[in-house]
């Protein structure tokens, strides 16, 4: 079967299996003797409150990185589907008692932690953990917790969320009157924590057992750091060019402080891998500081963003800014190891010329690929003779190929340039499907 | 244009979940004991 058809059909089958898991409960509950109508917006809220309560409990599957579900659609749409669908759980979560207080105003009373029955106690503790949880990943930056800090907050808060509105079903009983339908929703909790468990120790225990040491940290153009790393004890690691790997450094991977980064490496040379890390953030800026020899423990490979899911393609065109130049990186140099002499185009966005990242080492590409370099300066030099400004649909017109409908197309770099980048080629008819992207900021 | 179709997708969740939690609500008023 055509790849692109057979990943389409794993990407419905994977969201048919997420709308069964989420919504089937719901009905299973209306199995057997059902308990006694207590009016139609009672129900309705009830309803919203299970639903929002699926959907939260199966998020702990959608952030365990199982790379079969997340092949078909790449990791940073499984994140950004993640982030969105929270956001919808929250309000069915909180339209549940707000739906009964407005029609039924004696229930206000159950917000009286003093007096409230623990159940009531447990549902409005669930709330509130679900309140903490969206406004601390909606607002982190703005709040300014770090990244770690907030990694385990969430964490926690997610345990504490779901936990409380398990107690609160179970504690309120209306549905979960029969052992089964008890099973039922137990059953649900103990799947999710094991998803959890899963993400937090087995995975863990598996990037321990196959550990890593740094072979060097060299400076590149751009403000950017190259960390190569050296498998300890075993052959290393497989990955298609353009993925990428979560990376602990200085902690345990029990630590749960790792940070996504881009393989800038070949994908031929398993037994070194490299990482090109800007310094953007308090991570990226220790990297510098690591030494020879410091251990490291990778998660992955990760991500969709590959040219190996397109091996058939004419040619391919690169369209990346900044550091988004990583995974193109690791792309080029693959192809450029495999011999490979179909016509590749780069477009690649830069402030200035000296802080080109990988300058060099992509003239040096030229000689070894059928491969045309276009670069876009904000701020050009005086002899400059390429492009000037923005990629935009002058300078994509100018630079693209004539039958550019058949190339696939890369794009990496700023969150406002792939977002008018991908509109532009829209507009020039490169197909949808032709057009991949790679999104940096995934939590 | 993916997360359009993510968002596309999430929006159609959100409205299918609110007509089935309708449809729960009233068939388990007709059928509530």
């Amino acid at each position: 079967m055509n790849g692109r058809i057979k990943l389409y059909f794993q990407g419905v089958f994977w969201i048919i299996v997420y709308l069964v898991l989420t919504l089937t409960p719901l009905f299973l509950l209306l199995l057997g003797p059902v308990p006694a109508g207590r009016g139609f917006w009672r129900e309705f809220s009830v309803a919203l409150g299970f639903a929002g309560l699926a959907i939260m409990g199966w998020q702990f599957a959608l952030t365990a990185r199982f790379r079969r579900v997340k092949a078909p659609f790449g990791s940073d749409i499984v994140y950004f589907f993640h982030r969105q669908i929270s956001l919808v759980a929250f309000v069915f979560i909180l339209s549940h008692p707000v739906i009964l207080f407005i029609t039924s105003p004696d229930t206000l009373q159950l917000l009286n932690v003093f007096a409230a029955p623990w159940r009531a106690r447990a549902g409005v503790t669930a709330l509130f953990s679900v309140f903490a949880l969206i406004t601390i990943s909606l607002w982190r930056k703005r709040f300014k917790i770090h990244y770690d800090q907030w990694r385990k907050w969430h964490g926690v808060l997610a345990i504490v969320s779901v936990a409380f509105a398990m107690a609160h079903i179970v504690g309120v009983g209306h549905y979960v009157g029969t052992p089964w339908k008890r099973a039922l929703w137990i059953g649900y909790g103990v799947v999710w924590i094991g998803l959890l468990a899963y993400v937090r120790i087995v995975k863990p225990w598996m990037e321990l057992r196959r550990p890593y040491q740094v072979e060097q940290v060299g400076q590149e153009r751009g403000n950017a750091w190259t960390l190569t790393l050296r498998p300890d004890g075993h052959k290393g690691l497989v990955f298609s060019p353009g993925q990428f790997a979560w990376l602990t450094i200085w902690d345990s991977p029990f630590s749960d402080s790792e940070h996504p980064f881009s393989f800038s490496s070949s994908a031929a040379h398993p037994e070194q891998l490299k990482f090109t890390i800007k310094e953007l953030g308090d991570f990226s800026e220790r990297i510098k500081f690591a030494k020879t020899g410091q251990p490291v423990y990778l998660d992955g490979p990760h991500g969709a963003f590959s040219i190996d899911r397109h091996p058939h393609a004419p040619g391919y065109v690169f369209i990346t800014g900044g550091v988004g130049i990583t995974p193109v990186m690791s792309m080029l140099q693959t192809l450029a190891d495999r011999g490979d002499s179909r016509p590749l185009l780069l477009i690649y966005a830069n402030k200035t010329w000296d802080l080109v990242t990988f300058r060099e080492e992509i003239i040096t590409l030229q000689t070894r690929l059928n491969l045309r370099v276009v670069n876009v300066l904000e701020q050009v030099p005086d002899d400059w003779k390429e492009e000037k400004g923005f990629v935009n649909a002058e300078i994509l017109k100018r630079n693209l190929p004539e039958d550019r409908g058949r190339f696939e197309y890369f794009i990496c770099g700023p969150e406002p340039m792939m977002n008018a980048v991908e509109k532009t080629l829209d507009q020039l008819g490169v197909p949808f499907s032709r057009v991949h992207s790679e999104r940096f900021n995934l939590v | 244009m993916r997360r359009k179709y993510s968002t596309l997708l999430t929006a159609s969740i959100g409205v299918a979940i609110v007509l089935l939690a309708a449809l729960f609500a009233l068939l388990e008023n007709m059928l509530g004991q």
